[in-house]
């Protein structure tokens, strides 16, 4: 049986996005693991973590911080080749995916893979890692390399924005606080 | 862009696009299997869609794992489409397909 096939009966599938930029390494690492900015590769959201560090937990609010779309646990941490967290929306029941950014020097550049694995197949997670993969491949690449995101791209932050205050109570950061523990890594199967 | 069209423009390419996204992290047999040409011509291919970034290679241990990259397919998107002309092209392109959907065919 190959990797996907033993991954697919477990009910779980891996995506992967690569895009190369044209920059330093460093400088596509600093901008990724930025905190406490907006963010418009991660959907305009602003990251907060408990350190960057294996461990230590991560929480991507809107710039308001009265929500948190997503949370998740740091698993690796190696500047400025390598990141790895758990991923959860806090909107949907599904268990938490595993996200890996891995950079490499290519080209004068920076190659960059965004590796999205153990995402539970057939669910709204699996649709919105699907799409998010290209989105955040293809705005790092233009936020770093022109200052912005592409026009289109553009729009989409904009709807984002406005839908930002609809978003469900659940979501609400008071119920998601850095100090607690959450989305620890799929035990391996 | 030049090598992006290249790529899709071969319609043995453009199955094996089809298959990768549908069987993340397949092998290079896992491919060859569904084609008559010799192994070395599926690599000659897959390379060429490497190339193009349209398929992520990862070596895994020691194999060799297949992904379809949607990121530059994204992008000819992107160029050439607005909020608007997405909207209109989505409900034209609905409505060929179910249609079209009484006498299917394979994808050309």
């Amino acid at each position: 049986m190959t990797t996907s096939e033993t991954a697919r009966s477990a009910g779980v599938t891996q995506q992967v996005s690569k895009v190369w930029i044209n920059a330093p390494i460093q400088q596509v690492w600093d901008v990724l693991t930025k905190e406490g900015e907006v963010l418009p590769f991660f959907f305009g959201s602003v990251m907060e973590t408990s350190g960057l560090k294996p461990g230590a937990q991560l929480r991507m609010r809107t710039p308001n911080g009265k929500f948190t779309g997503v949370v998740g646990e740091i698993l690796e941490c190696e500047p400025p080749y390598r990141f790895t967290h758990t991923f959860k929306f806090t909107n949907f029941d599904d268990p938490p995916c595993v996200v890996t950014y891995e950079l490499k020097e290519v080209d004068g550049g920076t190659e960059f893979v965004l590796i999205s694995g153990n995402v539970p197949l057939g669910t709204k997670t699996e649709k919105n890692m699907a799409q998010g993969g290209p989105f955040i491949c293809d705005v790092l690449k233009s936020v770093i390399e022109t200052g912005r995101p592409s026009f289109g791209k553009r729009m989409i932050l904009g709807i984002i924005k406005v839908m930002g205050p609809f978003s469900p109570a659940r979501c609400r950061s008071e119920k998601w606080p850095l100090d607690r523990r959450v989305a620890p890594a799929p035990s391996s199967k | 862009m030049d090598a992006l069209f290249a790529a899709l423009a071969h319609r043995d390419r453009r199955k094996m696009l089809d298959l990768i996204q549908t069987m993340p992290g397949c092998s290079v047999q896992d491919v060859a299997k569904y084609f008559d040409c010799s192994r070395i011509m599926v690599m000659k291919h897959l390379d060429v869609l490497s190339q193009a970034e349209l398929v992520i290679s990862r070596k895994v241990g020691r194999r060799r794992e297949l992904f379809f990259n949607a990121v530059p397919i994204q992008r000819i998107y992107d160029r050439w489409t607005t909020e608007y002309s997405r909207f209109w092209a989505t409900k034209a392109l609905d409505l060929k397909l179910a249609i079209e959907s009484r006498n299917q065919k394979d994808p050309p």
